[in-house]
């Protein structure tokens, strides 16, 4: 309760210099003290912005996407479902970016029970140091991997937890999505299905686009949820930027 | 009054095979009473000086048979004889092929020289006879520690009660006694020194000059007039702890406070010894079946109750027991010094630069954790290799095997998938079409790969790029050979 009141009280005190920053300097665009504003208390945001948490996430590295996520980018912790029908969309090259970002700051990337081996040259290709990635065995049964994850999840130098499991129930969503949020992590969860009424602030999901009509690096990322948000949106994405031409 | 040369320094019976016989000494009591009597001319000076001086007796155990082994076996069976030792005397140091404790302090409680010996030649004989290394030691006893020595090495198992006997006791000695080196004992024989009384006809400066001050200290040492400092045997650490339940226990989530309190008293055991813990064995005893035993080696050493008991309570999340529990023991297998880190002053450095170290410390015990539920070969690493064939060129092993991690070897410039299958999966072909699940389209290729050719068991391959109709990108290889098959290989992800 404190810390909700302490955010109230400095959000008053930030407001109130800022106005009184606008009326006593004219010749400073509001709009640029209000930018401003928004970037410094993660607390603040537009209300015809599509919400969240101003621009306060990591960016995803992709302009398009960040453009349509709350924060402008993945949060700092928390659970985030990404959909895909079927392996192979560019589930992970979405994720390459943030997981460069997340070895450079010298923390570990986890892999709870992937469905295929993970390739290391194609690792490597990406620019991504591979002695920083950990892998829980395949053949995990759900539960271990569930323990483990959660695990991981509350371990402080673990940047990045990844997990593969579908059908998971609320009750177990909401327990990942505490285990991250207290901790200050950020869960990946990946499935083929969307399961409606998740607890997580975030669901992604993602499309490959039809072959016969686009490039093969293209692949449409749509929003289905995101905390404060009022409508899906979706883009389209160049997922192989500089490497991997067509 | 009556301690005269004859009776304090006892030659006994030369012959040490037939087993030396210690002559009765002036019982401790009857030294002390002398004590008190301030007109008897030896102790006077005692009496005189303000506090008492503090009286040893030193006992030597001279092992001649153990020169034929090496250093380091010499140490380890004097290390296995010194504990032997310690059932006499607190104090016990270590000395080239010998031991030597004190017994002033214990002489009243054993009762006398005697059985002091007679105890430590019923240990220690069993033990040497065990070694094949004989059944025959010599021993002395006298105030200082090096003339304990020195009278042990001279073979006549003498005994001397009083610093004041000492310089007669050790003057009849052979100077072989002192092991000194070669040239040494050349010059001295040269010099008509036989006995060690001759040495103290010399003038102490020529000596000085001609046999450096470590010679003149040992004897100095030997007749007590410089100090000689020791080093005394610590028995290696050794920690268990049991606990009888009142009555059986089936949930094992009921006996975590107990084991709390246990693994209380273990920290506290470590704490004082500047120890942490690397390997703990904790046992439920069952009634009339045994006792099931939960083995707990950890990644690092520590000391930390909250964190063992944490194991300790993940171990217990899958274990069955095969029967209700009446007790409880625990014991530590293997101990690490204690190494800690460092916190710094300042909070706000706290969490900027040490949050590496202090995350490294929670990620081995997640790992630790991990391994207790998962087992072993949970957690794996991953690595490349300079390999062509594309099911080689990626390594996984334990992480436990990959602590001396080979740098990564050099990869293809070809794009490969981030997913690869276990094994190939064959695809269907239809007239020209290919199917997975749905219709595949070649995107690009191909990449021709052609090793192992040497091994009997060719790998002949046309890799592509491909696409299923749903918009997953796959990788695909054509056989060169045989069938002419086409397989998918990995996942595009």
């Amino acid at each position: 309760m404190t810390t909700f009141k302490d955010s109230v009280a400095r959000l008053e005190t930030d407001i109130g210099k800022a106005f009184s920053e606008v009326n006593h300097n004219k010749r400073a665009t509001p709009r640029a003290r209000v930018n401003k504003l928004l970037h410094s208390n993660p607390n603040l945001w537009r209300g015809c912005d599509m919400a969240g948490q101003g621009f306060h996430g990591i960016s995803t590295g992709y302009p398009e996407l960040d453009g349509i996520l709350p924060g402008r980018g993945w949060p700092q912790s928390g659970l985030v479902e990404i959909v895909s029908r079927h392996w192979g969309m560019g589930e992970l090259q979405l994720l390459i970016p943030l997981m460069r970002s997340i070895i450079e700051q010298g923390k570990w990337i986890l892999l709870i029970a992937p469905p295929y081996i993970l390739y290391a040259p194609a690792l490597t290709q990406a620019g991504i140091d591979i002695h920083q990635i950990l892998i829980v065995k395949q053949d995990t049964s759900c539960k271990d991997a569930l323990w483990s994850m959660e695990k991981a999840m509350q371990t402080k130098n673990c940047g990045l937890v990844l997990a593969w499991q579908n059908w998971l129930p609320g009750r177990v969503l909401r327990r990942l999505q505490l285990a991250a949020e207290t901790s200050g992590t950020l869960g990946m969860l990946f499935k083929h299905n969307d399961s409606k009424h998740s607890p997580s602030p975030l669901r992604l999901q993602i499309k490959g686009s039809a072959p016969e009509d686009s490039s093969f690096a293209a692949a449409e990322v749509t929003v289905i949820k995101a905390r404060g948000n009022f409508r899906p949106l979706s883009t389209q994405l160049d997922l192989y930027q500089d490497s991997l031409s067509a | 009054m009556k301690d005269s040369d004859t009776s304090a320094q006892l030659p006994l019976s030369a012959t040490q095979n037939k087993g030396a016989e210690i002559v009765k000494l002036p019982s401790p009591d009857r030294s002390d009473a002398r004590h008190s009597q301030p007109g008897s001319s030896d102790d006077g000076e005692l009496i005189t000086s303000s506090e008492p001086r503090r009286r040893y007796l030193w006992y030597a155990l001279y092992f001649p048979q153990l020169n034929a082994l090496s250093k380091v076996q010499e140490a380890r069976v004097l290390s296995e004889l010194a504990r032997l030792v310690e059932s006499v005397s607190s104090t016990v140091n270590f000395h080239p092929q010998a031991l030597v404790c004190e017994i002033r302090s214990s002489l009243k409680y054993f009762g006398g020289v005697d059985s002091i010996h007679n105890k430590l030649k019923s240990l220690i004989t069993p033990a040497l006879e065990e070694r094949k290394l004989g059944d025959y030691f010599f021993y002395s006893a006298s105030p200082t520690v090096s003339s304990s020595l020195l009278l042990a090495r001279s073979g006549q198992n003498i005994l001397v009660y009083q610093k004041e006997n000492l310089r007669s006791a050790l003057g009849q000695l052979s100077t072989d006694v002192l092991s000194l080196d070669k040239e040494q004992g050349r010059r001295l024989y040269s010099m008509g020194v036989r006995k060690i009384r001759d040495i103290w006809r010399l003038p102490p400066d020529g000596l000085h000059k001609r046999f450096g001050s470590d010679f003149v200290t040992l004897l100095g040492k030997a007749l007590g007039i410089v100090p000689e400092p020791t080093r005394n045997y610590v028995a290696p650490p050794a920690f268990a702890t049991a606990y009888d339940l009142p009555y059986e226990i089936e949930n094992l989530d009921r006996l975590l406070p107990i084991i709390d309190e246990m693994l209380l008293r273990l920290c506290n055991f470590l704490r004082k010894r500047d120890l942490s813990a690397s390997y703990l064995v904790l046992s439920l005893i069952h009634e009339q079946r045994g006792r099931t035993e939960v083995d707990m080696g950890l990644r690092q050493p520590s000391r930390s109750p909250d964190h063992l008991l944490s194991l300790i309570e993940t171990h217990f999340s899958n274990l069955i027991v095969p029967a209700p529990i009446i007790g409880l023991k625990l014991r530590v297998k293997q101990f690490d010094a204690f190494i800690s880190n460092s916190d710094s002053l300042l909070i706000e450095e706290r969490t900027d630069r040490r949050s590496d170290s202090i995350g490294d410390k929670n990620l081995d015990q997640f790992m630790e954790q991990l391994h207790a539920r998962l087992g072993g070969d949970a957690l794996k690493s991953i690595n490349t290799a300079a390999e062509h064939c594309p099911e080689y060129a990626a390594q996984q092993l334990n992480y436990e095997d990959s602590k001396a991690q080979t740098p990564a070897a050099g990869v293809a410039s070809n794009p490969r998938p981030f997913w690869l299958l276990d094994e190939p999966v064959q695809l269907t072909q239809k007239g020209k079409r290919l199917y997975h699940r749905q219709v595949i389209t070649l995107v690009s290729g191909p990449e021709r790969i052609e090793t192992y050719w040497w091994s009997g068991q060719d790998i002949l391959r046309d890799y592509y790029i491909a696409r299923e109709r749903n918009g997953s990108r796959l990788w695909v290889f054509r056989e060169r050979s045989g069938e002419r098959n086409w397989f998918l290989h990995g996942y595009f992800s």
